[in-house]
């Protein structure tokens, strides 16, 4: 017990100066509302908390995984769904829609990895954005879930811990302690023997299944963690905006934008997940908004398009693989 | 016995790589598997580990049927193997490469990381343990495989052209880690080769495979002067003009 404790929350296998950032950045992120008023970049900061924990799960089967899973909206949706269905329909707690929405994702993901895992590479990610796409259109189409009209979550008058109702300022400590527990839970997983098995497993199968790996079990069991961990951020989503519709939390866009965030910041590192959603949120809320005001709608994604084909063709390891060389070469 | 393969036939389409081999291995033997480049020596080590199915025959290991197993239970069954072609997990360190190794047997860390250090040390790897293998020579890299796969603490160690492509002095090195690990421990070493000088140094038993067939079995120096092997290695005239 100890022993998991201190690997939880222990970062001394990282270099000093990495651990003098990680604390730079909490404090920074902890006293943030007291200086920042704008009530803007306080929601760029929470969209940039909520897609640093969506990459982080995705970080788990896409970087120390290696499978290219194109379906974490559906996962998303998952959490969003049963929160808001469940608030609606049965007044249920927050915390108790939490794990149902996690168990959902994660019964569903088992039942589709066994057929799923069967395939390599790009087919792989061809059927994890087709199953996705499916849950998608079922949701569209379910009059039981508001089809797409979406649910919409009753507004509480005062500030409610039972429902997760509260100002801005709540939000952002909630997000960031939401964003704290799964970083935690994820330097525990690299360090765990599913995290060693995984990356043997992306790095060589063969080698791996010689070692005592089971090679589509070990796949099997990153698929459902990172379901569960999806489905979390998305439970968030539905509290935090009140109104969900399958538009917005289980389209195409969002899963390919998750996985987008992890391999412009560095994929199968602990660091990589944050840098991306850092070099990706603010640029998509200030730059995309200050070109649509100018009315130049869309040239923010060909930004994103030309940052991301540059990070393709020079560093697969992303930002991260980046700032590495450069200590390295120091 | 360790480990027993009975009347095993492995077929890829027309082509009978494995026709009929049978062979037995004590606890603790050094046994020798040589033969011509394509004798079929590689695909009986994958039939054996389970990463290739048998048309038919039997493979017992440790007194359980263990054919056609898939090879991650062969591998906690306690078979280790190396491959021919390098396998090495490249953005892993060498030493968390043996660490994967080691949680074959544990599920906790500190006690995957000790075993990989004292492995590491066996194999004179210590000074290379934070690299990351891609950077290492290719004498090296296989110098962590043997590493990696003494770490799953095996009962049967399949090496599989461990000297390929190294110098002579290479070699060298690799028989003398190879002595040193047997004294330690009481492993037992099926090595194949199709360079005759470095298992006729090691083995204590040779076993002889040409063109998918076992031709020859017994000490190196008795299967090195019989005519059938002379034949399979220089073909029939040499054979015959000697």
């Amino acid at each position: 017990m100890r022993r998991v404790l201190r690997d939880i929350f222990s970062f001394g296998d990282r270099p000093f100066f990495e651990r003098i950032v990680l604390l730079v950045f909490v404090v920074v992120v902890l006293i943030f509302p007291w200086f920042v008023e704008s009530a803007y970049a306080r929601a760029v900061m929470i969209k940039f908390l909520l897609f640093a924990l969506f990459a982080l799960g995705w970080n788990l089967i896409g970087g120390y995984g290696g499978q290219v899973d194109l379906g974490q909206a559906k996962n998303v949706g998952f959490g969003a769904y049963a929160t808001a269905l469940m608030m609606l329909h049965w007044r249920t707690p927050f915390w108790l829609t939490v794990p149902v929405g996690m168990f959902f994702a994660t019964a569903e993901s088992f039942a589709v990895a066994y057929p799923m895992f069967r395939l390599r590479g790009h087919y792989f990610a061809i059927a994890t954005l087709c199953v996705a796409l499916a849950w998608k259109e079922l949701f569209v189409f379910w009059d039981w879930t508001g089809g797409a009209r979406g649910v919409e979550i009753p507004i509480r008058p005062t500030p409610n811990f039972t429902y997760m109702q509260f100002g801005e300022v709540g939000y952002h400590y909630f997000i960031f302690g939401l964003f704290m527990a799964q970083f935690l839970f994820m330097n525990w997983f690299r360090k765990a023997k599913l995290g060693y098995e995984l990356q043997a497993v992306r790095d060589n199968e063969d080698a791996a299944a010689s070692l005592g790996i089971n090679v589509t079990g070990t796949k099997v069991k990153a698929y459902c963690i990172t379901a569960a961990l999806g489905a979390i951020g998305g439970s968030f989503m539905t509290v935090y905006y009140l109104y969900i519709d399958p538009e917005m939390v289980m389209p195409l866009d969002l899963s390919i934008l998750i996985a987008m965030t992890v391999m412009v910041g560095g994929a199968g590192s602990i660091w990589g997940p944050m840098i991306g959603a850092a070099a990706l949120i603010p640029l998509d809320m200030y730059l995309g908004a200050w070109l649509a005001g100018g009315g130049y709608y869309g040239i923010d994604f060909i930004i994103y398009g030309f940052i991301i084909m540059i990070i393709a063709a020079y560093e697969p390891k992303g930002v991260w693989g980046i700032i590495e060389r450069i200590i390295k070469g120091r | 016995m360790l480990l027993e393969v009975e009347s095993l036939v492995k077929e890829f389409g027309g082509l009978v790589a494995n026709a009929d081999i049978s062979l037995e291995l004590e606890q603790g033997e050094i046994v020798g598997l040589i033969g011509p480049n394509g004798a079929g020596k590689t695909t009986l080590f994958n039939c054996i580990a389970g990463y290739y199915k048998p048309t038919s025959g039997k493979v017992f290991f440790d007194g359980n049927d263990i054919t056609a197993w898939p090879p991650h239970r062969v591998a906690k069954m306690g078979i280790a193997r190396t491959f021919q072609a390098l396998r090495i997990m490249p953005l892993l360190t060498v030493e968390e490469n043996i660490i994967v190794g080691a949680f074959c047997r544990t599920a906790n860390r500190q006690n995957a990381t000790k075993n990989a250090r004292e492995i590491l040390e066996l194999v004179d790897l210590t000074g290379e343990a934070h690299a990351f293998p891609p950077e290492l020579p290719i004498a090296t890299q296989k110098r962590i495989e043997l590493a990696r796969a003494l770490a799953t603490k095996p009962k049967l160690l399949m090496l599989d052209e461990v000297a390929a492509g190294l110098n002579p002095l290479e070699t060298k090195e690799i028989i003398q880690t190879l002595i040193r690990i047997k004294e330690e421990s009481d492993l037992t070493l099926f090595l194949t080769e199709h360079v005759m000088e470095f298992v006729m140094t090691i083995s204590e038993r040779v076993i002889v495979m040409a063109a998918g067939g076992k031709i020859a079995e017994g000490p190196p120096e008795q299967v090195a002067r019989e005519e059938r092997v002379i034949e399979a290695y220089l073909g029939e005239r040499y054979a015959k003009g000697r």
